[in-house]
């Protein structure tokens, strides 16, 4: 059907038209968008050319800034996470041994490590900042209330995701204070009455060793990315139905055409780049020596959102038992 | 009956188990016995001989290194048990004569009974067994002992009649000589300075005999530092200096030669320098003339222009030397410590540092060797390591400060970063807004 189209009315042959002679292009493009990329439903039958360009002029709410712009941040610091954590993986080895010097090797040796070292970190500073305050805005603007319960519980998991994804993570690199702050993490989680002894089953007991290593380095690239894609999914699913959060009060919902903002999702996205960037640069994360089960260095704490309940943890009177 | 069997009992009262469970420890009826035990003491002298022991194990009143002694004599035989001699089959007889057989005091120290050794035929009494080769060789051990011990500055005073001198009963103990090698032994290495300090650290004796309390001294050392301090077995103590069954004094030419033994690289440079060459005969600086002899201190720069003003009050230029060495030597050490401090924080980047802790380990090389040749006095000896030494660590330094700096210009790159980045963003908000144009709905 496709093959006896008419070719594009501009009269430019390309590689699109070629491919779309040999292959159903807009059923590929409506697969991918089937993950919340576009709002409207695409007929397949038709061709991509005509497609893209229909979706092009689709108007849709400007969802690219304000409070809102914290949703798509979520999403594309994620996929900056994972495809600087893919590049890590790559030399990265799970074992308490080699953990600490594939990192430093990472870092040290390989052309630009350093950078994707940087960025994975910073990124996932950024994105837990930005989970937490949009969970925030979503709660102070009243947008757990029906139909958006499932948007909110779908921001409570990624927050609670990221905070884990934060955590196991952090031990991976296995130096010193990473090693000692997710000790003191796991002293803090260890303490709650049910969840602590069920982690320490899963963990295999209540040290920090190479089992809990590997269980976290599976966590952190297989488990908790899969729930959170997931969650993201979920999101745009959610939308489509429930549609955006509305405008401010008195105001227009002001609207654009999905070409728009698609190139401001662009810009958006090189902006944050350029932040990382920076920030990797001017103010990168410390390296020290090798976690030392038996010397624990000045200063150490869980991380910052452990912060509470260790200080808590560390007023209360627990009983022996625990 | 009931004597015999609290023998065992008695192993407790007379402190026989050293180290056993403290007294607040002891189960209750572990208590009860050891009263017991106190109370039947003077019935011991009643108790029948030959009562089969239910604990063979345990030493008993009867036993084969001190006969029947120990039934009038238990401290002495709770002592002599643990010993080396009754280990190695020599019992009570054969120091004190007598029978030990014998259950009554007359034939007991009947014929043949020595009593206790007087204090001037304890060398001789000890050498008739170990000046015995044929009775040392089995042990491996040396037979010398005795010849040595009279040529000892003890042995000459006992010779002369001074039995206030040390015999071999006062360091190796009476009934309880044990080996060297046992820590519990009086002359085992730690136990030396305190078993030689029984009497050389005696205030009291050593005035009457004008002589210094040398074992107060030798605890202020770096020496007994080393080896109480830091636990070091191979620091020395009074015997590494002063010989051990000859003990004497070096004499005063000697003094290199003995700390030689252990600083050899020091005694090589002393030999090489200007005042191993000034010595005549005996008289001359050696190395207690800045060291001290006892209270062996390292140099400090403090102490330094004390010790060279002792010989060279006038001289101010000789003076300075010493002070010249050590500025040299720890202007070098602060160079290599600096390029260590900057390596540390080189692996904080992370940076690769394997070099530069190889090549500062090769500067630490040169500055261990600078401190035995400053014994030399010539400052161009000493120079010829901490030259290396400072250069090495400068070295260092320049290329980690040059691989920091490579990390500042990052930050430069930065600004060309951005300016290609805003660049980006307002082609991408051009196209942007050409699109908007071309896509509104009065386009024709």
């Amino acid at each position: 059907m496709s093959a006896t189209r008419p070719p594009d009315p501009n009269g430019r042959a390309s590689w699109v038209d070629w491919l779309e002679r040999r292959i159903n292009l807009s059923e590929i493009f409506s697969f991918l968008t089937h993950f919340g990329f576009v709002i409207t439903p695409v007929d397949t039958s038709r061709p991509v050319r005509e497609v893209l360009r229909e979706v092009a002029e689709t108007p849709v709410p400007k969802y690219a800034s304000g409070p809102r712009v914290l949703g798509l941040l979520t999403a594309i610091l994620f996929a900056l996470e994972a495809v600087t954590g893919v590049l890590l993986a790559y030399y990265y080895k799970p074992t308490p041994e080699a953990a600490f010097e594939s990192t430093r090797t990472i870092v040290r040796d390989l052309p630009a490590g350093w950078f994707l070292h940087q960025m994975h970190a910073w990124g996932a500073w950024l994105l837990a900042a930005v989970v937490v305050i949009r969970l925030l805005r979503l709660f102070w603007d009243g947008l757990y209330r029906a139909p958006r319960e499932v948007l909110w519980w779908t921001a409570v998991a990624m927050v609670w995701l990221v905070l884990q994804l934060d955590f196991t993570g952090r031990l991976l690199t296995w130096d010193a204070h990473s090693y000692w702050a997710t000790v003191r993490g796991m002293e803090v989680v260890f303490a709650l009455p049910i969840a602590g002894p069920i982690l320490a089953f899963l963990l295999g007991g209540r040290v920090v060793n190479d089992d809990v290593l590997i269980r976290f380095y599976a966590l952190h690239v297989m488990v908790l990315p899969t729930f959170y894609a997931a969650c993201v999914y979920f999101t745009f699913a959610t939308l489509r139905r429930v549609g955006l959060s509305p405008a401010p009060e008195g105001r227009p919902e002001a609207t654009t055409t999905f070409r728009d903002h698609l190139y401001t999702m662009l810009m958006l996205t090189v902006g944050l780049f350029g932040v990382l960037v920076t920030l990797a640069t001017v103010l990168p994360f410390r390296f020290l020596s090798a976690a030392d089960p038996y010397v624990t260095p000045g200063g150490v704490r869980p991380p910052w959102y452990m912060l509470a309940p260790y200080a808590t943890l560390q007023w209360l009177p627990v009983p022996a038992w625990l | 009956m009931t004597a015999t069997r609290s023998a065992p009992a008695i192993e407790h009262a007379g402190g026989g188990r050293r180290g056993a469970l403290a007294p607040g420890l002891l189960p209750l009826p572990a208590l009860a016995s050891l009263a017991a035990g106190l109370l039947l003491l003077p019935a011991l002298a009643l108790a029948q001989p030959g009562n089969p022991n239910p604990d063979a194990s345990a030493p008993t009143a009867v036993s084969p290194g001190s006969g029947r002694c120990g039934v009038c004599h238990p401290t002495e035989r709770v002592q002599f048990e643990k010993s080396q001699h009754a280990e190695e089959g020599v019992r009570c007889t054969s120091c004190h004569g007598g029978n030990d057989r014998s259950l009554e005091v007359a034939s007991a120290h009947g014929a043949g009974f020595r009593g206790r050794p007087a204090r001037k035929d304890v060398p001789a009494l000890c050498a008739s067994c170990h000046s015995s080769e044929a009775r040392m060789r089995p042990y491996n051990l040396p037979v010398d002992q005795h010849a040595l011990y009279q040529t000892s500055g003890h042995g000459r005073l006992l010779a002369r009649g001074d039995t206030r001198v040390a015999v071999c009963s006062d360091c190796h103990g009476a009934h309880d000589i044990l080996p060297p090698k046992d820590p519990a032994s009086r002359t085992f290495t730690l136990n030396i300075p305190r078993t030689c300090g029984a009497c050389h650290g005696d205030s009291t004796l050593m005035k009457q005999r004008g002589k210094p309390d040398v074992f107060r001294l030798y605890m202020g050392s770096v020496h007994a530092r080393e080896l109480y301090d830091r636990g070091n077995l191979r620091a020395p103590t009074c015997v590494s200096c002063h010989g051990v069954h000859g003990a004497a004094p070096p004499a005063l030419g000697d003094v290199d030669k003995v700390c030689g033994q252990c600083h050899t690289a020091e005694r090589r440079y002393f030999m090489a320098g200007g005042h191993y060459r000034a010595r005549s005969g005996d008289d001359g600086p050696e190395c207690a003339s800045c060291h001290e002899a006892h209270t062996v201190q390292a140099a400090q720069p403090e102490r330094l222009a004390g010790s060279c003003a002792q010989c060279h009050a006038k001289d101010a230029k000789t003076l300075a030397l010493g002070r010249r060495i050590w500025t040299d030597y720890h202007s070098a050490a602060d160079e290599v410590e600096k390029a260590a401090a900057l390596t540390a924080r080189a692996d904080a980047v992370p940076l690769q540092t394997d070099d530069y802790r190889a090549r500062i380990e090769e500067a630490r090389t040169y500055l261990r060797e600078a401190l035995p040749a400053a014994h030399a006095v010539q400052e161009d000896v000493v120079a010829g390591f901490t030259t290396r030494a400072r250069s090495m660590g400068h070295e260092v330094q320049s290329e980690i400060y040059g691989k920091l700096g490579h990390l500042r210009q990052r930050k430069f790159v930065l600004i060309l970063f951005w300016f290609y980045l805003l660049l980006t963003l307002l082609v991408l908000k051009r196209y942007r807004d050409q699109g908007a144009r071309k896509g509104s709905p009065d386009r024709p």
